[in-house]
């Protein structure tokens, strides 16, 4: 259990690592998308997505389409880097033995 | 995804990632719609080219290829306002669409440098045309689309070392298996979303 404490803090959240995962496949997607796809309220997820911004790890950009505001989420670079030792990690603390060998 | 937040699993977190990733596939909604637009147009346009060369004494019956120029506009205001709709835009989108933007600069290209040998041209458009298709159904994971994407190459070889009399004709054969029969099985799986 010790090396789970290792895991990224930021992306250890069942929400935020649902909306970076899918984002570190897409280049960008609107908050509705999000939404739908992760089934989080929309309370929920604006509170978790400005928490993956203010770490650094998406961009939100705000536009307008036919009056109506849309919001833009797409990943960093930090973010993607993050995902990825994060995932590393994952794979260390489930094979242990394998990674040491 | 549950509301609060709690200690999860490194087999929950495994299970978040492929869940969410899987989720991303590409958007296949507009893919049908271009291949069955081009389709028919190439489709009616060489087929309508062979019937005014077999038929009729029209010298020029090639100039009936410049009804792809409004076909290029409608597939460029299509895609825009479509892909302006779209929630979510993948990088599989991006390149399935460059793939085809590339496709028509090089077909432009094409022409250009062949402009004086246009009885030839079937042959080298229909190479052209294999890569995109072939290529599209692999971005979209669609063998139909690969199957067309070799349809055009294998009756590319066959306009070649074909008489002028049959020759013609590859093109409609070839936009009936690489374009229209693809594009059908496509719109059918349009219902789902994605594949």
């Amino acid at each position: 259990m010790a090396r789970f404490k290792e895991l990224d803090p930021i992306l250890h959240s069942q929400l935020r690592l649902a909306v970076i995962s899918l984002l570190a496949s897409i280049e960008a997607a609107e908050f509705t998308y999000i939404q739908e796809q992760t089934g989080a309220t929309a309370g929920n997820l604006s509170i978790q997505i400005t928490k993956l911004k203010e770490a650094g790890y998406i961009k939100v950009v705000k536009k307008f389409r036919k009056n109506y505001p849309l919001t833009l989420c797409s990943i960093t670079s930090l973010g993607q880097h993050k995902f990825i030792e994060y995932a590393e990690a994952l794979k260390h603390y489930l094979n242990p033995e394998k990674q040491e060998n | 995804m549950e509301n609060k937040e709690k200690t999860m699993t490194g087999e929950e977190s495994l299970r978040i990632i492929t869940e969410m990733i899987n989720k991303t596939k590409v958007n296949i909604s507009q893919s049908s719609f271009h291949l069955l637009f081009w389709g028919w147009l190439i489709f009616a346009i060489s087929l309508s080219e062979y019937l005014l060369y077999k038929f009729t004494n029209f010298t020029s019956p090639y100039y009936i290829w410049f009804f792809v120029i409004p076909g290029i506009f409608v597939s460029i205001i299509y895609g825009f306002v479509n892909g302006r709709k779209a929630k979510v835009h993948t990088y599989a989108d991006r390149l399935y669409m460059w793939t085809w933007i590339g496709f028509l600069i090089a077909a432009i290209v094409l022409f250009i440098i062949h402009s004086k040998r246009l009885d030839t041209f079937a042959t080298y458009i229909l190479l052209l045309s294999g890569f995109p298709t072939f290529l599209s159904g692999f971005i979209i994971k669609f063998r139909p689309l690969i199957a067309g994407g070799i349809c055009f190459w294998i009756i590319a070889l066959i306009v070649n070392f074909a008489g002028p009399s049959i020759a013609p004709l590859g093109m409609p054969v070839a936009v009936l298996f690489g374009y229209l029969v693809p594009g059908y099985l496509l719109k059918n799986k349009v219902g789902h979303g994605t594949i």
